[in-house]
């Protein structure tokens, strides 16, 4: 009985847990509505005594009956300062966001997996300082920040993405604890700043693949020949094996390698190439392919259900055929 | 800082970097907190202490490791055995607990790995604040205290601050102005938050080093106290006071003798209790009788460890905390470990167990039969040539008076026979042989007589009237006992040494080698100097008021202010007053914080524009930096074309209103503020 009871227990409270965590997830939302810039004020900074305010706290009673038993004037006097402290510094934490503008610039799409790159930009106007300001998203670590001289910062935070297609870091938790360490302000802000998320690229055998197309005629690829074709900018994907190492070394930067095949095909990427598999699968296949065709400098076409995108090379192809696995399927842009 | 929860799973202890500025802080508060205490410290203790101090700082450096495991817990025993063997039974007092607080924090800055252990060390450094309190609350220490509070404070700030902090003054300049800010809310909260009684009585920390009187009396013991200037009381007369010669502190009466040394003896009269329950009192204590002139005074003691109250003969005190004895000497029921007020009335002439003639009278008549012959004879001769008894005490006196009597504060050692030796031998004493010799020649002859300890005169301060008396002015007199008068006092040193009587042991001592030899750097060595004494009397004024009305701020002193402020004290309007005084204050005190100090100075059509841009930001569009406001008007335009005739006038007007014009016209400010006020965008 007691063995069966034990989990039901638990689960009953995380059901709580879940059910008040929807709740404030819910009112929250209401609260502090979704915008790409945002004042914080009264409207939105909910500030409450932390574990060490509620140990300040704890002193300030020993301390209290101390000048009690021993009838002493002063030690009242000073934890009625104290306390007086305490009261303020709710007030000084408070003020240490309030008049804050903060706004969100999403970073470069990345593969999913990957850390998605966010770029909160914190501004002040007027003459009020801020310190030790911590910006994170759940998952991120926290980054602090002084605005005392610079009336603007911006904070870089990495967010681990799971799934393709737009990613919404969550609410941006902004916090301080400065002056004294005993209240904690914070605020949370849908700053509605969104990253593509290309799927997570997983390795197939391309030859294999191509040699089965019925479609193309001559299939021979010849990778990796030795047609030096030229450099381009180092992309999230690209083989080591084909970073130009010297340049690097020589502090210009990271290149890859470009080597152009003589063999001009046209190159399919379906989406029946993979019958056996799911639909996420198959995207990642395909976006591996994608990354493997346009590091080789093949033209290629994709065709999925409902888009085609004819065979092409460089850059702006290479972008939107991602674009089109990221977002394959998804209606509004939103994993499924 | 533990800064990332979810990104490193796991923060080591090693990871954490207290702050620079938060350990310097850090450090300056706990050698802060400790350099008080080290005068009562054993000196092992604080040396340990510098030692710990010592290795964090090399720590810090890096030219230290953390102490082991191993090492700590050594170093934890041989500190619990040494407290142990300096303390022994006394284990539990107040200097013991001090010290384990002191030696705890500073081994604890030798093991700070986390955060929480940086803030337990701060924590710690403001509780030690209280125990400097239970030893000394004067105005110096309330001085420093506050400078202690600043430097805690500020590491508790600069521990908040981000790395990147590098300005150790601004932190303090933070931690300062955040605690004037709260000294309003201490103030309300000190003067209308009730006091409460102790909830359990503390450990008595020891005596050790308190100068004042002790419970018996043997020779030099008196004039042992005239080596110290140190306050015993301060007495504040309401209307006016006595004569200087009429101002005999009675403490204790003393009225066993065993022929060297004077002890309060057994009695078997109970004590009459001082608070008022009329339907107990004791026969002896109706039947005293008070005649003449009342005077009122209220007098603040020193603790003395002791339990004995002064006061001028004959006291009617109402005190809930005071007995007194049939032989006059008052009582408080509590030893004295805290400065002690009373508020009390005597009445200088009195009658006091005049006509029965019972056990106390017998027994201030016994005297041991086997010492100090000689003056038992010498007494038997001169009371054979006097008709009464009253005649005998005058020609007592006046055989001090006329014989070659020194008074002294450093006469010859006296031996077996004191009386005998000081009376007929050495002739040099201090109040105490003539009390004591007095008193035995007295009972020789069959009076009734018994030695009274306590203090004579005092200073009177010209700047507040209050009468400052001090360890020197320490005095021994006699009391006898004539049929139909009851006790009378009679003062033997006054027939020695009239100046010591009338103005005072300041002035009757002042050549003597001995007096206030322990005061070598206190300003009362300077009283010759005019300018210094008057500076050291005004200081004085300044203690008393301090000792007064802010160290014996008491639950009477409150309900006395609370009455004259809402009338009958309620619980419910003490509660309701203290909430409501503490917000009017946070409420002042909050705008003081957010007052928009440098934008106030701006003109005031920049103001309003300003309000109009935060209003904007707070719809999603702030102005951006450099972006003028004809920019911003354009952008805004151009995003929400709706908008444009609500932002186009107030744009015009403000460029109208703080640039073509020197002085704006209030009129067109008047109508600008108002626009501004009123305008709603919808988006």
């Amino acid at each position: 009985m007691q063995i069966a009871a034990a989990p039901a227990r638990t689960t009953l409270r995380q059901m709580l847990l879940r059910a008040w965590h929807e709740h404030f997830g819910n009112w929250v939302e209401r609260r502090i509505p979704p915008a790409r810039n945002i004042v914080l004020d009264h409207r939105n900074i909910f500030i409450i005594p932390n574990k060490q305010g509620l140990g300040f706290l704890l002193v300030l009673g020993l301390m209290f009956i101390g000048a009690v038993n021993y009838e002493a004037s002063l030690a009242f006097a000073l934890v009625f300062l104290l306390l007086g402290v305490f009261i303020l510094s709710i007030f000084y934490t408070f003020r240490n966001l309030a008049g804050l503008h903060l706004s969100a610039v999403p970073g470069a799409s990345v593969f999913a997996g990957e850390k998605a790159e966010v770029i909160v930009i914190l501004t002040r106007h007027g003459v009020r300082r801020y310190e030790n300001v911590q910006v994170s998203f759940k998952g991120s670590r926290k980054a602090s920040c002084d605005l005392l001289e610079a009336t603007e910062q911006r904070m870089v935070l990495y967010v681990p993405t799971s799934q393709r297609g737009y990613f919404d870091p969550g609410r941006l938790v902004v916090e301080t604890v400065f002056p004294l360490g005993i209240c904690r302000a914070w605020s949370l802000l849908d700053l509605q700043s969104r990253t593509l998320v290309y799927p997570c690229p997983v390795e197939c055998d391309l030859d294999w693949i191509l040699a089965n197309q019925q479609h193309s005629g001559n299939t021979t690829i010849v990778r990796g020949n030795d047609d030096f074709h030229g450099l381009r900018d180092y992309r999230t994907g690209d083989s080591l094996k084909h970073v130009a190492w010297k340049i690097m070394a020589r502090g210009q930067g990271m290149y890859t390698k470009e080597y152009s095949s003589n063999i001009d095909e046209k190159i399919w990427l379906r989406w029946d190439m993979f019958a056996d598999l799911g639909t996420e699968a198959r995207l990642a296949r395909l976006c591996w392919c994608v990354i493997k065709l346009d590091t080789a400098g093949i033209d290629f076409g994709l065709e999925l259900p409902g888009l085609r995108l004819s065979p092409a090379k460089g850059q702006v192809h290479y972008v939107q055929a991602l674009q089109a696995l990221a977002l394959f399927g998804l209606s509004a842009g939103l994993p499924p | 800082m533990s800064k990332s929860k979810a990104a490193t799973p796991v923060i080591s202890g090693e990871n954490f970097q207290i702050p620079r500025i938060a350990f310097a802080w850090l450090l300056v508060s706990v050698v802060a907190v400790i350099i008080v205490h080290v005068s009562r410290l054993p000196i092992w203790l604080t040396a340990m202490c510098a030692l710990c101090v010592l290795g964090r700082v090399l720590i810090w450096q890096g030219r230290m490791s953390h102490p082991g495991n191993r090492i700590k817990l050594a170093v934890v025993v041989l500190m619990v055995v040494l407290i142990i063997i300096q303390f022994g039974r006394n284990v539990l007092s107040t200097d013991a607990t001090v010290g384990v607080l002191l030696i705890g924090i500073t081994l604890k800055l030798l093991e700070m790995h986390r955060k929480r252990d940086v803030l337990l060390v701060i924590y710690l450094c403001y509780f030690t604040l209280v125990a400097e309190f239970i030893y000394s609350q004067s105005i110096p220490i309330a001085f420093y205290t506050v400078v202690t509070v600043v430097i805690i404070t500020s590491a508790l700030i600069s521990l908040n601050q981000s790395p990147q902090a590098q300005r150790p003054w601004r932190t303090a300049k933070l931690a300062a102005i955040i605690l004037a800010q709260s000294v309003p809310l201490m103030a309300a909260c000190f003067l209308l938050f009730p006091r409460i009684s102790p909830l359990w009585s503390m450990p008595l920390q020891s005596k050790n080093g308190v100068t004042g009187l002790s419970d018996s009396m043997s020779p030099g013991d008196i004039g042992e106290l005239a080596r110290s200037a140190e306050v015993a009381f301060r007495v504040k007369f309401s209307g006016e006071a006595p004569d200087y010669s009429e101002l005999y502190w009675r403490a204790l009466t003393l009225d066993d003798f065993n022929g060297h040394q004077w002890r309060r003896g057994l009695t078997l009269d109970m004590p009459q209790f001082l608070g008022s329950n009329p339907a107990d009192t004791r026969p002896w204590f109706r039947d005293m009788e008070y005649k003449g002139r009342a005077v009122q005074y209220n007098v603040i003691l020193e603790p003395t460890y002791e339990n004995w109250i002064y006061t001028l003969a004959l006291p009617q005190i109402h005190d809930e905390r005071m007995l007194m004895g049939r032989d006059l000497q008052v009582n408080s029921i509590r030893r004295i470990t805290q400065r002690y007020t009373y508020d009390a009335r005597s009445t200088l002439d009195y009658r006091a167990d005049a006509d029965d003639e019972g056990l106390s009278q017998r027994r201030a008549r016994r005297l041991p039969s086997d010492s100090n012959q000689r003056s038992f004879e010498f007494s038997t001769q001169l009371r054979k040539t006097v008709p009464s008894d009253e005649a005998y005490v005058q020609a007592v006196l006046n055989h001090y008076r006329t014989e070659k009597f020194y008074y002294t504060l450093s006469p010859r050692k006296l031996g077996n026979n004191p009386v005998d030796e000081f009376l007929f031998d050495t002739r040099e004493g201090f109040c105490e042989h003539y009390a004591s010799s007095f008193t035995f020649l007295m009972r020789a002859a069959g009076i009734p007589a018994r030695v009274v300890t306590g203090y004579m005169g005092g200073e009177f301060n010209p700047y507040d009237s209050t009468l400052t008396v001090r360890q020197y002015d320490a005095h021994a007199w006699s009391e006898v006992w004539i049929a139909g008068k009851g006790w009378l006092r009679v003062d033997p040193t006054a027939a020695v040494a009239p100046q010591r009587i009338s103005q005072g042991s300041n002035i009757a001592l002042k050549q003597e080698k001995e007096f206030m030899n322990n005061e070598i750097f206190s300003l009362m060595r300077y009283r010759d100097s005019r300018l210094l004494n008057d500076l050291r009397l005004q200081l004085e004024m300044m203690d008393y008021a301090w000792n007064r009305f802010v160290l014996n701020y008491n639950q009477d002193m409150q309900f006395q202010l609370f009455n004259s402020l809402f009338g009958a004290v309620t619980r419910l309007k003490i509660v309701l007053s203290v909430l409501g005084f503490m917000l009017v204050v946070t409420l002042f005190v909050v705008l003081v914080i957010f007052r928009k100090s440098a934008q106030s100075k701006l003109p005031p059509a920049t103001r309003y524009y300003l309000d109009f841009c935060d209003y904007l930001a707070r719809l999603g569009f702030p102005r951006r930096i450099g972006e003028s406001p004809l920019q911003y008007l354009e952008r805004m335009s151009r995003q929400h074309p709706q908008w444009r005739p609500e932002l186009e006038p107030i744009t015009r007007d403000f460029i109208h209103l703080a640039y073509k014009t020197n002085k704006p016209d209030p009129f067109l400010l008047q109508s600008f503020q108002r626009r501004v006020r009123r305008v709603r965008l919808l988006s």
